[in-house]
C-alpha cells in the first residue's frame, strides 16, 4: 500500500520529464496513460483502503529529524485524503484526455502547435503529482512543500500562451497565492516552536492564543489558495490559462487545496477557538455575496465561471466553519461538495473548452443558439448548471442539503441565517446560470455559431463522463465523507 | 404483488420507454407512439395499485434504500390520497401522449428527442413524488418533475418567449422549492429524521412548543405548494408557460402538474398539520387565497385572446375554487367533521373534474393550432363546421369549466359553494366566499362562450380548407368529453374515491360516505343526519331533453322564416375573416371596468451603484496601488546604489556611527 501511495506521486512525476523529453507528438498520449494508470491506482488504494486510515512513514531530514517528533515526510490516506486523491486524479485524467484534443492547432480560439506539447505536459502531470502529494500529505510541512509546488505549476499553466495578459495573469496569481504560503509558513513556525511538531493535531497543544494565531495563519493561507476575499482578484484574471487548465487547476484541483487545509485543519480534531471559526463563516458568506455580485457584469463565459467557483469555494469554507463549531455533518456536507461541485464545475469549464475550440469564442454575448450545431455539449452544459446550482437530484443538490442540515444542528440565529442566505444565493446563481444557458445555448442562430460540428471524441468522452459524474459524484461521495468525523 | 414491485415496474418502463424513445426520435411518428406504448403500459400498473388502495385501505411501506448521513431513507408508501392522484396524473398523461404522436410532427426545427424521453421522466417523477413517504425525496422527485417540465415547456428551441416563459417557470418554482427545503429543514431538527411519520410529530410538537416557529413553517410549505398549484400572486409563472408548450404539455401541466401542488397541500395540511386553531386559521388563509386566485384569474382571463393564455388564467382560477374547498374543510376540521369532509372531498373532486375539462381544453386549443397555427382568437372563426369532434368536445368541457348542469364541474363547484354557504351561517366570511366563487362562475361561462363563439362558431370560412383532426388527437379529447359528463352524471364514484383519500389522511374521525353522500344515481348531501341538499342530474337531464324538443316543436310548429343573408357591409366586399365578431370585441366593459386587476412587473438583473462596484473590485483600491508603491519604493531604494565607492564609505561610517549610538543610549 505505501509502495502504490507513493508510486502515485512518483508516477507522474516521472512521466512529466518524460512527457517533455519525448516532445512533439508522443507526449499526449505518455500523458494520457499515465495519468490514466494513476486514476485507477488511486482508485483502487481508496477502494481497498475504504473505511480504514493508512498512514506510513517514509523518510526524514538528517539534519531536522533530531529536533521534530514524528516522521518529517510519509503518506496518510484517510477519508478526508481520499475524497481530495479521487478528485485530483480523476479530473486530472479527465484534463489530461481533453487536452489531448484541446491542444492541437485545429484550436479556433487559441491554436497549439506540436512543439509546445512537451513542456505543457511537464507541467499538467507535475501539477498532478503536487496534487496527489497534498492529498497523501501526513502533516503540515510535506502538506506546504507540495503546496508551492501547486503555486508553481499553476504559475507556469496560466502563463502558458506567453503573452502580455497571460504573463501578468500567472504572475498575480503567484504573488498572491505565495503571499498566503507565507502566512501558511508562519503558521508553520509558531507551531514547530511551541510543539516541535508539524503534525496536524499538533496545534492542540499549543496554548488558546497561539492556536488561535496559528488558525487565523492558515485560514489566510487558505484564502489566498481557493481566492476567497480578500484575495478573490487572482482567480478571475487565471482565465488566461488555457481552458483544460483553467478546469482542472483553478475549479477542480488547485483552489480546492485551499479549503482541504481548513477541512484537514479541523477534521484534525483540535479545538478551534469558536470565534476565529465564527470569523472563517462571516468570510465565507461575504466571498459568496461578493462573487455572486460580479455574475451579473460578465461577458466571458469562462470569469463567469470563475467566480461562480469563488462562490462555491466559500460554501465548502461555511461548512468547515460550521463543523468547527460543532457540526460534523456540515464539514461532511463541505467536503462532499469537494467532489460535487468538482466535477459538476469541470462539466461546465469543459464545455466552455469545447465552444471556444469550436466557435473561437468565449463571449456570452457573441454565442447564441448553439443547441443547433452542438446538441451534445449543449446537454452537457445543461447538466452541469444543474450540478452546480443544486437542483435535485444533481450532485451539488446533496452536498448542499448536508450543508444546511449540519447548519440546522447550531444553537441560537446562526443556522436560520446561514439556511436563509444560502438558499438565496442559491435560487438566484441558478437563475442566472439557467439564463445564460438558454442564452448561449438556444434562441436565434447568432454569426459566431455557424459551425457545425460537436467537440471531437476525446472532449465528447470527458463531457459524458462528467456528466454522469455530476449526477453518480455522491454515491462515491457520500460513503467516503461518512467515515469523516467519526 | 407488492406495491413496490409495480411502481419498479412502472417506473423502469418508463425510464425504458425514454431511452427507446430517444433512439427512435428520428421518426417522429414512431418515437410517439413508442412513447404512448410504455406510458400506457406503465399506467397499468399505477392503475392497478391505486384502485386496490381506494378499495382496502394504504399499503405497507416499503424502504428501497437508507441514507444515514442524512437520517433520510428512500420510502414509498402508497395511501388514498397518493392513489386519488395517481389516477388523475397517469389518466392525463397517457391521454396527452396520445394525443401529441400526431401534434409533435408538425414542429419542423425541434427534434422530438427532446419531448418524449423527458415527458416520460416527467410522468415517473410525478409517479414518485405521489409515492414517496420521505420528505427530502419527496423534494427530489418534486425538483425533477420540474426540471423536466421545464425542458417540455421550452420544448421550441427559437423561440424567445418559451425561454423566457420556462425560465420564468423554473425559477419561481424553484424559489418555492427552496421555501419548502426550509420548512423541511426546521422539522428535520426536530424531528431528526426526514420520514413522513417523523415530521407529522414534529409538526404537531412544535405547533404546541413554539407556535412562531411552527406557524412559520406552515406558511414556508403553503408559499411553495401553492406556487406550484398557480395561486396568485406566485402563480403567475402560468399564463406564461402554458401557451408556449407544446399542448400536450400544456394538458399535463394543467391536468396533471398543478394538481401535484394540490395533492401537496392536502398532504401537509390534512396529514401533518395538527388539527387544532392555527389550522383553522390556516383554512381561512388557503380559502381566501383561493377566493383572490378564482377572482381575478377569471377576470383576467375574460380579457385574453390568446386560447391557451385565456385557458391558463381559468386554471388559476380553478384552482382558486379547489382552494376555497380545501379552506372551507380544513376551517371546519376541528369542530365539524361533515362539513371538514364536504369541503374537502368537494376540492378533491374539482381537482378530478379539473384535470378533465380543462386538459379536455388544452388539447382543444391544441387540435386548432395543429390545423391553422394560430392560437390568436381574433383571427380564428367559424371551424366547428370543419372540426366538429373536437367543438363538440370542447363544448362539453367549456360548459363542464363553466359549472352548467348536467356537467362535472357543476357537481363538485356545487359541493364547495353550498359548504361554503352553510358554514357562512356560523362564519360570514365564508358565506361571502362562496357567493363571489357562485357568480365568477358566471365570468367562466361568459369567458368559454366569447372561445367557443369566436373559435368555433359564426361562418366558416371556406379558403381555409382545415380538416379535422386525426383520430389519435380526438380520441382524448372525446374520451375527456365523455369523463365530464359520465362524473356528472355519475358522481358518486368520484366522491367515494374522494372521501376514500381524505380519510386516509386525516386525524379527524370523518363520516361514513354514505352518511354524507347519498343517492342511488344523482347525489344528497347529508351533515349528522340532516339533509342539506339534492342534485338529480338524471332527472334534470330528463327534463332539459324535453324541453329542448318541446321548443324545437314549438318552432316547426309555428313555421317561423328562417333568413340568411351576408353581414351588410355597404355594399363593399368583405373577406369573412374580415367581417367577422372577433374575440378582442368581447365583454369592453369588463376590460374597462378590471384594467388593472393584473398588474405586471418587469424583472431584470440587479444594477450595482458605481460607488459599491468600485468598493467590491479590489484589485484598483488596494492591490495596484500597493504595488505600484512597492514598485515606486524599490526604484527609490535602488537610487541609493550610486556605483561610486565614496558614497559607499559614507554610508558605512553613518550606520557604525548610528550603531554606536544606539548602544550608547540604550546598552550603556
Amino acid at each position: 500500500m505505501t509502495a502504490t501511495l507513493v508510486a502515485l506521486i512518483v508516477l507522474p512525476a516521472l512521466g512529466a520529464v518524460a512527457a517533455q523529453a519525448l516532445g512533439r507528438g508522443r507526449s499526449r498520449w505518455t500523458a494520457v496513460v499515465l495519468s490514466g494508470a494513476v486514476f485507477v491506482l488511486a482508485a483502487g488504494c481508496i477502494g481497498f483502503g475504504f473505511g480504514g486510515i493508512h498512514r506510513a512513514a517514509v523518510g526524514t531530514l538528517p539534519w531536522l529529524g533530531e529536533s521534530v517528533t514524528g516522521p518529517l515526510f510519509g503518506v496518510l490516506l484517510d477519508p478526508l485524503g481520499s475524497v481530495m486523491l479521487l478528485v485530483a486524479t480523476f479530473i486530472g485524467f479527465l484534463t489530461v484526455l481533453f487536452s489531448a484534443a484541446y491542444l492541437r492547432e485545429g484550436n479556433r480560439e487559441h491554436p497549439v502547435g506540436p512543439a509546445d506539447q512537451g513542456r505543457y505536459y511537464f507541467r499538467l502531470l507535475l501539477f498532478l503529482a503536487s496534487m496527489v502529494g497534498i492529498a497523501l500529505a501526513p502533516n503540515y510541512l510535506q502538506l506546504f512543500i507540495f503546496w508551492e509546488l501547486t503555486t508553481v505549476c499553476s504559475w507556469a499553466l496560466i502563463s502558458f500562451r506567453e503573452d502580455e495578459k497571460s504573463l501578468r495573469a500567472g504572475f498575480k496569481a503567484l504573488l498572491m497565492t505565495h503571499i498566503g504560503g507565507a502566512f501558511f509558513l508562519a503558521a508553520l513556525l509558531v507551531m514547530f516552536v511551541g510543539t516541535r511538531s508539524f503534525e496536524f493535531d499538533a496545534p492542540a497543544a499549543l496554548p488558546e492564543t497561539q492556536r488561535r494565531w496559528v488558525f487565523l495563519l492558515l485560514a489566510v493561507a487558505a484564502w489566498a489558495k481557493a481566492a476567497q476575499v480578500p484575495f478573490q482578484t487572482w482567480l478571475p484574471d487565471a482565465m488566461e490559462a488555457p481552458t483544460p487548465v483553467s478546469a482542472y487547476l483553478h475549479a477542480a484541483a488547485m483552489v480546492k487545496a485551499g479549503v482541504f487545509l481548513m477541512a484537514r485543519t479541523v477534521g484534525a480534531g483540535w479545538d478551534v477557538p469558536s470565534e476565529v471559526a465564527f470569523f472563517l463563516g462571516v468570510m465565507a458568506l461575504v466571498t459568496i455575496f461578493l462573487a455572486l455580485s460580479f455574475y451579473f457584469v460578465q461577458d466571458d463565459l469562462k470569469r463567469l465561471l470563475a467566480y461562480s467557483t469563488i462562490a462555491h469555494l466559500g460554501y465548502v469554507l461555511i461548512g468547515v466553519a460550521l463543523g468547527a463549531l460543532g457540526s460534523t455533518t456540515a464539514l461532511r456536507g463541505g467536503v462532499l461538495h469537494i467532489v460535487c461541485h468538482g466535477v459538476a464545475k469541470a462539466t461546465l469549464f469543459f464545455c466552455a473548452g469545447s465552444i471556444a475550440y469550436i466557435t473561437g469564442s468565449r463571449s456570452i454575448s457573441a454565442l447564441g443558439g448553439l443547441a443547433r450545431s452542438m446538441p451534445f455539449t449543449a446537454v452537457a452544459f445543461f447538466v452541469g448548471v444543474l450540478g452546480v446550482t443544486g437542483i435535485p437530484p444533481f450532485a451539488c443538490f446533496w452536498s448542499k442539503m448536508m450543508l444546511l442540515a449540519g447548519a440546522t444542528d447550531l444553537p441560537g440565529a446562526i443556522g436560520p441565517v446561514v439556511i436563509g442566505l444560502i438558499l438565496v444565493e442559491s435560487l438566484i446563481s441558478f437563475g442566472w446560470m439557467i439564463y445564460i444557458g438558454q442564452r448561449i445555448f438556444l434562441g436565434a442562430v447568432t454569426p459566431v455559431c455557424a459551425v457545425n460540428s460537436d467537440p471531437p471524441l476525446p472532449m465528447s468522452i470527458t463531457l459524458f463522463v462528467l456528466m454522469l459524474a455530476s449526477i453518480a459524484a455522491p454515491v462515491v461521495g457520500v460513503p467516503l465523507v461518512r467515515l469523516i468525523g467519526g | 404483488m407488492g406495491h413496490d414491485v409495480l411502481l419498479g415496474t412502472s417506473v423502469a418502463l418508463l425510464v425504458l420507454g425514454a431511452l427507446a424513445s430517444l433512439v427512435t426520435a428520428r421518426d417522429r411518428k414512431l418515437c410517439g407512439w413508442i412513447a404512448f406504448g410504455f406510458a400506457t403500459a406503465s399506467a397499468v400498473p399505477v392503475f392497478a395499485i391505486a384502485a386496490g388502495v381506494l378499495r382496502s385501505g394504504a399499503g405497507p411501506e416499503v424502504v428501497l434504500f437508507r441514507l444515514p448521513v442524512l437520517e433520510a431513507s428512500c420510502a414509498i408508501a402508497v395511501d388514498g390520497l397518493s392513489a386519488f392522484f395517481l389516477i388523475i396524473a397517469a389518466t392525463i398523461c397517457v391521454l396527452s401522449a396520445l394525443f401529441s404522436v400526431h401534434y409533435m410532427t408538425h414542429f419542423p426545427k425541434d427534434t422530438v428527442a427532446k419531448f418524449y424521453p423527458v415527458m416520460l421522466l416527467f410522468f415517473a417523477s410525478i409517479i414518485g413524488v405521489l409515492v414517496a413517504a420521505d420528505f427530502l425525496f419527496f423534494l427530489v422527485f418534486w425538483e425533477l418533475m420540474t426540471l423536466t417540465s421545464f425542458f417540455l415547456v421550452t420544448f421550441e428551441r427559437e423561440s424567445r418567449t418559451s425561454q423566457r416563459a420556462g425560465r420564468k417557470y423554473f425559477i419561481i418554482t424553484h424559489a418555492a422549492t427552496l421555501c419548502m427545503v426550509g420548512a423541511a429543514l426546521v422539522l428535520w431538527r426536530t424531528a431528526g429524521t426526514f420520514h413522513f411519520d417523523g415530521m407529522r410529530a414534529a409538526f404537531a410538537a412544535l405547533m404546541d412548543g413554539r407556535p412562531v416557529v411552527g406557524n412559520l413553517v406552515a406558511l414556508l410549505f403553503l408559499v411553495g405548494l401553492a406556487t406550484k398549484a398557480g395561486v396568485l400572486p406566485m402563480g403567475d409563472w402560468l399564463p406564461d408557460a402554458h401557451p408556449v408548450a407544446p399542448s400536450g404539455m400544456s394538458a399535463m401541466l394543467s391536468g396533471a402538474l398543478v394538481k401535484i401542488g394540490i395533492y401537496g397541500l392536502l398532504r401537509v395540511f390534512c396529514d401533518f398539520a395538527p388539527v387544532n386553531d392555527s389550522l383553522r386559521a390556516w383554512g381561512v388563509v388557503i380559502a381566501l387565497a383561493g377566493t383572490g386566485s378564482l377572482f381575478v384569474g377569471t377576470l383576467t382571463a375574460l380579457k385574453q385572446v390568446d386560447s391557451k393564455r385565456l385557458m391558463a388564467f381559468h386554471t388559476i382560477g380553478q384552482i382558486g375554487y379547489i382552494c376555497l374547498g380545501i379552506g372551507v374543510g380544513l376551517y371546519c376540521l376541528p369542530s365539524r367533521p361533515a362539513l371538514a369532509a364536504l369541503g374537502l372531498m368537494g376540492a378533491l373532486f374539482h381537482a378530478a373534474n379539473h384535470a378533465c375539462f380543462k386538459a379536455c381544453l388544452f388539447l382543444g386549443a391544441g387540435s386548432v393550432l395543429f390545423r391553422t397555427g394560430e392560437r390568436n382568437m381574433d383571427r380564428l372563426g367559424g371551424l366547428g363546421s370543419f372540426m366538429p369532434v373536437t367543438a363538440g368536445s370542447s363544448t362539453v368541457a367549456a360548459m363542464s369549466i363553466a359549472g352548467v348542469p348536467p356537467f362535472n364541474g357543476f357537481a363538485s363547484k356545487w359541493i364547495i359553494v353550498a359548504t361554503c354557504v352553510l358554514v357562512g351561517f356560523k362564519a360570514p366570511l365564508f358565506l361571502l366566499l362562496g357567493i363571489v366563487g357562485m357568480f365568477i362562475s358566471l365570468a367562466t361561462l361568459a369567458s368559454f362562450l366569447k372561445v367557443l363563439g369566436a373559435v368555433f362558431l359564426g361562418r366558416p370560412d371556406e379558403t381555409r380548407r382545415v380538416r379535422e383532426v386525426p383520430w389519435a388527437m380526438a380520441a382524448p379529447q372525446v374520451v375527456l368529453a365523455a369523463l365530464c359528463i359520465f362524473f356528472g352524471v355519475f358522481p358518486q364514484a368520484a366522491l367515494r374515491a374522494a372521501h376514500a383519500a381524505i380519510t386516509s389522511v386525516s386525524a379527524v374521525e370523518l363520516p361514513a360516505a354514505s352518511a354524507l353522500a347519498g343517492g342511488g344515481w344523482g347525489l344528497s348531501l347529508a351533515a349528522g343526519g340532516a339533509p342539506l341538499g339534492v342534485w338529480a342530474p338524471i332527472a334534470l337531464v330528463v327534463a332539459l331533453g324535453a324541453l329542448t324538443f318541446l321548443a324545437y316543436r314549438i318552432q316547426r310548429a309555428g313555421a317561423a322564416p328562417v333568413r340568411r343573408v351576408d353581414v351588410w357591409t355597404c355594399g363593399e366586399e368583405h373577406p369573412i375573416s374580415a367581417v367577422r365578431y372577433p374575440a378582442s370585441s368581447f365583454f369592453l366593459p369588463f376590460k374597462h371596468a378590471f384594467r388593472g386587476i393584473y398588474p405586471t412587473v418587469e424583472a431584470r438583473a440587479p444594477a450595482f451603484p458605481p460607488w459599491l462596484r468600485r468598493a467590491f473590485d479590489v484589485d484598483s483600491w488596494f492591490y495596484f496601488p500597493v504595488g505600484k508603491a512597492v514598485d515606486r519604493g524599490a526604484r527609490g531604494f535602488s537610487r541609493t546604489h550610486v556605483g561610486i565607492p565614496q558614497m559607499y564609505l559614507l554610508w558605512i561610517v553613518a550606520g557604525a556611527v548610528a550603531v554606536i549610538g544606539i548602544l550608547l543610549i540604550f546598552v550603556r
